[in-house]
């Protein structure tokens, strides 16, 4: 038998931090992280992900046409998974991406200038509120990203993708730092 | 240079998000001619204007959408869902 013996530790845990006044990107924890996919022809299912997501405090996040993402800072036991699951049931479909993405934060008055290096989407607070999500590029690297606050965003990424991100990210913020 | 795509679900995004499939032809009918099938895999116009062409939004919404662009000066005139645009076909 091989002496390798895979060990499950945070996609970014070896990450120095990047923090000052103006600007923090910081990890965030590796908790919950569902893609819902609707059926076709069922396009307004909003309704029914807000009601399912509200009262446990998880967040939907739209990704795009039909496709959300429900976020939640702790690990999601599997029995609730299951039958939120169920519950989406034949109207959508959930597919458990918690340890297939990675959320990153970044934070702070520079922090949309130092995004803007990175992607084409306009991150002024007036076409791009809190709460709004957008799929883009940044820099080479797809990734997901939502204003949760007025100066913080959310960067939902690849697993695989995540150390190169943090990494562009910390170089485009080097300047603010 | 800037080549902004107008994306029905995302609003003006670069080029670099996308990917090109080419000209938006209708597919010929599952029992076509061979003739029809080769015309349809194989020709293309290469038109001064005008031209239908599917792109995909790879690292955006992943639709496939059909946007109408002027080859001389790139000018988007219509930006639609590809499937919009072929239930609008079938209508027809």
């Amino acid at each position: 038998m091989s002496d390798f013996r895979p060990i499950l530790r945070p996609a970014l845990a070896t990450k120095k931090a990047v923090a000052s006044a103006a600007l923090k990107l910081s990890p965030l924890p590796e908790g919950t992280i569902l893609h819902v996919l609707a059926r076709s022809g069922e396009q307004d299912i909003v309704p029914l992900l807000d009601s399912l997501a509200k009262p446990a405090a998880h967040a939907v996040r739209p990704v795009s046409p039909g496709q959300w993402f429900i976020v939640h800072e702790e690990p999601m036991h599997h029995k609730e998974m299951k039958s939120l699951f169920a519950a989406l049931e034949p109207r959508a479909t959930g597919v458990d991406q918690s340890h297939g993405r990675v959320r990153i934060r970044i934070e702070g008055k520079m922090a949309s200038r130092a995004l803007s290096k990175g992607t084409a989407v306009d991150l002024d607070p007036s076409a791009f509120p809190i709460g709004q999500s957008a799929v883009t590029l940044i820099g080479h690297i797809a990734a997901h990203l939502t204003r949760v606050a007025p100066e913080a965003f959310e960067i939902i990424v690849l697993r695989g993708f995540a150390e190169s991100l943090w990494d562009d990210l910390a170089r485009m913020s080097l300047e603010y730092i | 240079m800037a080549s902004l795509v107008p994306c029905p679900h995302c609003g003006q995004r670069p080029k670099e998000e996308f990917t090109i499939k080419g000209a938006a032809l209708t597919r010929p009918a599952a029992g076509a001619e061979a003739a029809d099938w080769f015309d349809y895999v194989y020709l293309r116009d290469n038109p001064r204007g005008a031209y239908e062409e599917y792109w995909h939004h790879t690292s955006g919404c992943r639709r496939w959408i059909v946007v109408t662009r002027d080859t001389v000066t790139h000018d988007v005139a219509a930006s639609r869902d590809a499937a919009d645009r072929a239930r609008s076909e079938a209508r027809t």
